[in-house]
């Protein structure tokens, strides 16, 4: 690691360790939020910076992992880790099934696929109330227990929380590293040459796509256990949509943008809703501002933003 | 005679009512650079098409080292070595050029997905046997000097070079170059011509199809295709003696 990166990740984790005790207990909520947000964020960062695929079902995948975690704990009584490998297997296991097929089309065509998924799920977890409780939900999903040491309060189960978004945020940055990353950049630059130099796009496309559904399902799980009340409401095509938002908003193919972008979807619209009624206006105002000024997201706008001024500066000298 | 590494057989095909490859017969011999001219239209990055599986042909057979290809996708027959560029240079506009070439050593290796999202030892070992192969190539074929430029930044001509560069790290044994010299200049011609001649001599059979007569020299058979029939095959000298090609060609 070179000493400029060191410079500002120091401090960056100084701040992350200290947050949760010096912030007000709502913010250190909303903090447990953003890594929760980041873990389901990263599925779709990939899907779309690397694959050029707009996926609009992260909701369904969230829900999976969350109705996992409640039904496994809550009405079997198994341990946690349970909840969590179920669901895991649950949404890979779909997403492989569902992704075969749909993942043939592309574009606006696929985005709509993606949706009917999301539609679809959120309408069964309503309708099969023998296993979600439909909208009276599942309560009472018991908090993680780590070794005897009980994440009961938003302060412990943040670092919990954090930890696994960073290891995500690892197993991602591997992944765009890797001989797959590769290959998936080629596919989204132009698959008619990476057909050409035998690149199998339909199967790399498939494995993405169970990996983001991995990444969806965590943080569902994640969620059961900080909420402890599960219901339908938490996993509508909304959820999804403001799941999208969050690499279009930090920036796609950054992983500290879509940190970035979960910090956004996470605590606007909170402080906008100090401001009344306008608050959802005021969010979706600045959902536009960022998608048309900053295409390439926050981070993609502060990274052009630096090079400018960096040129401007070797102007000088 | 030796089997050829690449043999059409009254390969036809049309799309919609329109016959765009009417019976198209001829071999490329192991080794061999071959040549293939014909005005616009007449048929060419069809069976370019044909041959590398982007499109299936409605008539005719195809065989490739003795066995026929018929349901064989566009990857499967890379992994056979029968790699193509394209007529306008399809470069992977936002990554490196080096990244480019990497690319196109993919192939050769093999890693699993989780492998990779861990990053073993054996996927990191790949990663970096594929870059060592990639920069060896980037110097080869002179872009050492470009190689952590984004592809979008190239030139026309240094495009070509990497779309060559990025089918030859595969280890291509047919190697299919679609009009590779247009938006070409001369002296970049003249580089072309004699990349494909040491391309060929290092064991790679090439199918080059192209407009320009001055390249095509370095073919050893030119055939000749006007509207999805080949009207004339020899060398490049025969063919431009040939009162058909002089006629429907050449246009005297």
């Amino acid at each position: 690691m070179n000493p400029r990166t060191l410079l500002w990740l120091v401090p960056c984790l100084i701040v992350w360790a200290v947050l949760p005790f010096v912030v007000p207990r709502n913010i250190a909520d909303l903090l447990v939020f953003t890594g929760i947000y980041t873990v389901a964020g990263l599925g779709i960062g990939l899907l779309l910076g690397h694959c050029g695929i707009v996926n609009l079902a992260q909701a369904t995948f969230y829900g999976l992992g969350a109705y996992a975690s409640a039904y496994c704990t809550v009405m079997m009584g198994l341990p946690s880790i349970v909840g969590f490998l179920a669901g895991a297997a649950i949404s890979m296991a779909l997403a492989y099934v569902i992704g075969r097929p749909i993942l043939r089309l592309t574009g606006y065509f696929l985005a709509l696929g993606t949706l009917a998924l999301s539609a679809i799920a959120s309408a069964l977890f309503f309708e099969w109330d023998w296993l979600t409780g439909g909208t009276l939900g599942i309560g009472g999903i018991p908090k993680l227990d780590l070794f005897g040491f009980l994440l009961d309060r938003p302060s412990r189960y943040y670092f919990f929380v954090w930890i696994v978004a960073f290891a995500c945020m690892a197993v991602a940055h591997n992944l765009i590293d890797s001989r797959t990353g590769l290959m998936l950049r080629a596919m989204r630059d132009s698959s008619t040459a990476a057909a050409a130099l035998s690149i199998d796009l339909q199967a790399l496309r498939t494995k993405v796509f169970v990996v983001c559904a991995l990444f969806g399902s965590l943080a569902g799980s994640l969620f059961a256990h900080h909420a402890s009340f599960v219901s339908t409401q938490s996993f509508t095509v909304d959820r999804s949509i403001s799941f999208l938002l969050i690499p279009v908003i930090g920036g796609a193919t950054s992983i500290p943008g879509i940190v970035v972008g979960a910090l956004f979807v996470t605590f606007l619209p909170e402080l906008l809703s100090k401001l009344g009624d306008i608050h959802q206006i005021l969010f979706g105002l600045a959902l536009v501002a960022v998608v048309v000024l900053m295409p390439e997201g926050l981070v993609g706008a502060f990274a052009k933003l630096r090079t400018r001024f960096a040129r401007k500066g070797g102007s000088h000298g | 005679m030796a089997e050829p590494l690449l043999a059409l057989r009254e390969v036809g095909h049309s799309f919609g009512g329109l016959s765009v490859l009417r019976s198209v017969t001829f071999d490329v011999p192991e080794g061999g650079i071959i040549g293939l001219i014909g005005p616009n239209g007449s048929g060419k990055t069809t069976l370019f098409n044909i041959v590398t599986g982007y499109i299936r042909p409605l008539a005719g057979t195809i065989t490739y080292r003795g066995a026929p290809l018929v349901r064989e996708t566009i990857q499967q027959r890379g992994l056979q070595g029968l790699v193509r560029t394209f007529q306008t240079p399809q470069v992977f506009e936002q990554m490196t050029v080096l990244e480019n070439v990497m690319v196109g050593c993919t192939k050769l290796t093999r890693t699993t997905m989780l492998q990779d999202l861990l990053r073993t030892p054996a996927a990191r070992g790949q990663m970096r046997e594929i870059r060592a192969r990639a920069e060896a190539a980037c110097e080869r074929f002179g872009l050492t000097a470009l190689r952590e430029l984004p592809a979008a930044s190239l030139t026309a001509g240094q495009r070509r070079i990497l779309e060559i560069a990025r089918a030859v790290i595969g280890e291509p044994r047919l190697l299919l170059l679609d009009e590779p010299s247009s938006g070409l200049n001369v002296q970049e011609i003249d580089g072309l011509r004699e990349w494909i001649v040491r391309l060929n001599e290092e064991g790679i059979t090439i199918l080059l199809v192209s407009h320009d007569m001055g390249l095509m020299t370095v073919a050893r058979t030119v055939h000749t295709l006007y509207f999805g029939e080949i009207i004339a095959s020899g060398d490049m000298a025969a063919i431009q003696r040939d009162p058909r090609v002089r006629e429907v060609y050449l246009g005297v």
